[in-house]
């Protein structure tokens, strides 16, 4: 097998990252968003993961966890939000959230 | 990199096979839509309602005290290889992290988060609540009679604690939605 | 792997007084839960708010200690390196432990109003304010990072808090969305900066870029526009300031009050940090970028302000205007535009908590009537609050012998001893913009209480035409003492819109009966005090200012 470089990696991430990006500004479902914020925080990870293997510095694998814990307490309160809001009805779509305009 | 060539003609093969197979379809097919054409199957029984959708809240709530829980592992690993070496000060350290899971779990368990069984209104203050049942409150309580008379003025909505939790804590047969079902 | 991090293993020496302040603001919160949990009868809420309280003011004296320990022995760092002890971060904590102790008084009223049991108003509060406190004082972006989603996470919930309102909610899921967005660009900015400089500690980066001409690296470039980009959401800078009105508005008062201050604070804290103490030596290729982010950021703010008839949304926007002003003081990046942002968000901090205890009070029980019509002729049914809210708005204003005047005119100083003659100059311009909207609010409260006259049509509107087309100082001018028409039926009018007032039977939250809750009203005497004091007698904050950016490290 050939080696992959540090390179490919990174534009990974930031294809990863792109593609939350847009998707959080172009979708309208409020959990697909969800989804695109988790996407760019885990291409956020896998850039820290590359750049502590190509520096050959543990310090941004470390990063990684307290990243994974942020993620998953957002995640939490995200899922609360969403189920307090979308109880009664029957999508979960960010133009729904009208009442404040103006 | 030479060896992934012909995977990579591939893929550009595929991404063109699919986008002009799109292309001209959307070009080409007549479009004569009907009402038969558009129900969900096009023979058989004609659907009369809508599937009903919804999910316990409770399914969710659980699903996401899972995920912390889930996530107190992911520190918990890292210091169990590194156990010896961290000593006293480590363990000391993981038993503040795990004391601050605990309490967060009480609040949880207080907050009637892990009650299944039949929905009942205003579990959160009820008189039957206390520091033992609290603690020891794994499994569903036999429902209190009490409690379901005065919840009975409101229509069953299925309200549970679980959903009681997601709107903070106050007075439930007090409030009056202001939004109604969609 | 395992035996050489056996062999290499070695702990970081831990200064537990140099974090004291954000370990009580943590530790409080877990025992209001504990104690929650496990009591068996319903707190009244007033145990909750006099743990918070208690917590806040030991959290003010551990900060305080701190000062007294940081001014004779300078600047230090703690945790390895990790946390920076300097006048910068202890000034920061004085302020948002007092912020704390307010937020308490504040919300205990709030939350009695409004027949909302539980601790989660307290507990969500202090762990914000912690986040808060940590992102002051971090001395590593990581930990910076982790601060901002502390503070974050607690405040969305927060914003949720009342769920009877579906403004609420909707606040909630707007700002959670945005701001988990602005979270994960402000990572990957982080992730960018590691990779360009090898190291996510301040000190060390600043050391990198000292000795390597890395001005022209595209990933550092780029990392710190991501940075920045996240900075300016957190701190609702113009591009990036569309979620602040909706979640202004949505979110229950007395939290709008603690968010403006302490969301500002922190953000501020870690942005002032970052980029003047380590990416001081690129200043060339961020100084035009926070030039026109600070020329759009005062014009917007001040302008759209005008139009608002809502009170919340008009004090979003002008916490816009104010936004813009402290990052005047950033793009001077001297240490005298840095001294003036601190003093700016200091007193600033102290002028947004009282506005918005009052507007909780006026608000009534429902936490609804926020259209400028509920204020007018104000003096007549309240003239405590008509008196406090005129004082609070006039600082904001910039009207001299407050703090607030001082603050605007630091900062213009400063700019202009850094030779930003034009930014001055617009930051002069939106002042008196959005003078306007203020003093409108002013009047409105008072002249309907010297013609004795309410006005019959709801005057919000013809006031924002007026207000932004013509100039006009007030709208009341328009209508003048003489058109006292219908003055007896406007006479009834707030006891006829206020929501379920019948139904309350507290005795609380029933403000034209004089029932100002003596919580909100020590509060709000507490912030326009300090307002007023220190706007005369000038000398010790502006002293505490400049001595914690003397002391920066």
């Amino acid at each position: 097998m050939t080696d992959v470089s540090g390179a490919w990696y990174l534009s990974l991430a930031a294809a990863l990252f792109g593609i939350g990006a847009f998707g959080l500004l172009v979708r309208r479902n409020v959990l697909v968003m969800f989804m695109c914020v988790e996407l760019m925080l885990n291409a956020a990870n896998l850039t820290f993961v590359t750049f502590a293997r190509m520096l050959n510095d543990i310090a941004g694998q470390a990063v990684v966890f307290f990243v994974l814990v942020v993620a998953a307490a957002e995640v939490v309160v995200g899922l609360a939000i969403i189920v307090a809001i979308f109880r009664r009805r029957r999508e979960a779509t960010a133009d729904d959230l009208h009442i404040l305009r103006g | 990199m030479d060896n992934y060539l012909p995977i990579f003609v591939l893929l550009v093969l595929g991404f063109l096979f699919a986008a002009l197979s799109f292309t001209a379809s959307a070009i080409l097919a007549p479009r004569r839509p009907s009402v038969a054409k558009a129900a969900p199957y096009e023979c058989g029984i004609v659907p009369r309602n809508e599937p009903p959708e919804r999910f316990p809240v409770r399914f969710y709530l659980v699903a996401m005290i899972f995920i912390v829980f889930d996530i107190e592992i992911v520190f918990l690993y890292p210091w169990a290889v590194e156990f010896r070496a961290l000593g006293t000060f480590g363990l000391v350290e993981i038993l503040v992290f795990a004391a601050a899971v605990v309490i967060a779990f009480l609040y949880l368990l207080s907050n009637g988060a892990l009650e299944w069984g039949p929905a009942r209104r205003s579990a959160h203050w009820s008189s039957a609540r206390t520091t033992a049942s609290t603690v020891l409150h794994i499994s569903p309580a036999p429902s209190d009679p009490r409690l379901s008379q005065a919840s009975g003025g409101e229509a069953p909505e299925h309200e549970t604690p679980a959903e009681e939790l997601a709107e903070g804590s106050s007075e439930a047969p007090a409030r009056a939605h202001p939004h109604e079902a969609a | 792997m395992s035996l050489f991090f056996l062999s290499a293993l070695v702990l970081p020496k831990i200064a537990w007084s140099a974090i004291l302040p954000e370990l009580i603001l943590l530790a409080a919160p877990l025992v209001l839960l504990a104690v929650s949990a496990l009591s068996a009868r319903r707190l009244p809420t007033g145990v909750y708010a006099g743990g918070m309280g208690a917590a806040g003011l030991a959290s003010l004296g551990a900060s305080v200690w701190l000062w007294t320990q940081v001014t004779p022995h300078g600047a230090g760092t703690a945790v390895d390196g990790a946390i920076a002890v300097d006048g910068f971060s202890v000034l920061v904590m004085i302020l948002v432990s007092s912020v704390v102790v307010l937020a308490a008084l504040i919300g205990e009223g709030y939350l009695r109003r409004e027949g909302i049991g539980g601790p989660e108003y307290y507990v969500l509060a202090m762990f914000s304010a912690a986040g808060a406190m940590l992102m002051a004082s971090a001395d590593d972006l990581v930990l910076i990072f982790l601060g901002l989603e502390i503070m974050s996470i607690a405040l969305y919930v927060l914003a949720g808090l009342d769920a009877r309102r579906q403004g609420s909610g909707e606040a909630a899921m707007k700002y959670f969305l945005l701001g988990a967005f602005s979270s994960a660009i402000f990572l990957y900015g982080i992730a960018l900066v590691y990779g360009a400089t090898g190291s996510t500690n301040l000190p060390q980066i600043a050391d990198f870029l000292a000795h390597n001409v890395a001005s022209s690296d595209g990933l550092l470039l780029a990392g710190m526009a991501l940075l920045l980009v996240g900075f300016f959401f957190k701190i609702a800078a113009v591009p990036f300031h569309m979620w602040t009105p909706d979640v202004y508005q949505g979110s229950p008062t007395p939290v709008t009050g603690f968010m403006a201050a302490v969301a500002k604070a922190g953000g501020f804290a870690a942005l002032l940090r970052v980029f003047f103490a380590s990416f001081g030596l690129l200043r060339d290729d961020w100084q035009p970028v926070i030039w026109l982010v600070a020329v759009v950021t005062l014009l917007v703010g001040a302008v759209l302000a005008l139009v608002q008839r809502d009170v919340k949304r008009m004090l979003a926007y002008s916490s816009i205007n104010h936004a813009g002003f402290i990052l005047v003081g950033l793009e001077a990046a001297t240490t005298r535009g840095i001294a003036a942002s601190l003093y700016y968000l200091f007193v600033y901090g102290f002028m947004v908590v009282g506005t918005f205890a009052v507007v909780t009070v006026i608000a009534r029980r429902g936490d609804e009537a926020h259209d400028l019509g509920s204020y007018r002729g104000l003096a007549q049914r309240q003239p405590f609050l008509a008196a406090m809210l005129a004082l609070l708005l006039l600082a904001q204003a910039g009207v001299p012998l407050t703090t607030g005047f001082l603050a605007k005119l630091y900062i213009i100083s400063a700019a202009v001893e850094a030779h930003s003659y034009a930014l001055a100059v617009i930051a002069m311009v939106s002042a008196a913009i959005a003078a306007f909207f203020y003093l409108r609010v002013v009047v409105l409260m008072y002249a309907g209480a010297k013609s004795g006259v309410g006005l019959p049509a709801p005057l919000a509107a013809t006031g924002a035409g007026e207000g932004a087309g013509s100039g006009e100082l007030s709208p009341v001018a328009a209508y003048g003492p003489g058109a006292a028409s219908a003055a007896e039926l406007e006479g009834d009018r707030p006891e006829a819109s206020r929501p379920d007032g019948a139904g309350g039977g507290e005795g609380h939250g029933e403000p034209d009966a004089a029932g100002v809750p003596a919580t909100i009203a020590l509060a709000i005497a507490l912030c326009a005090g300090f307002t007023l004091l220190f706007g005369i007698w000038a000398q010790p904050v502006v002293e505490l200012a400049r001595q914690a950016t003397l002391l920066f490290h």
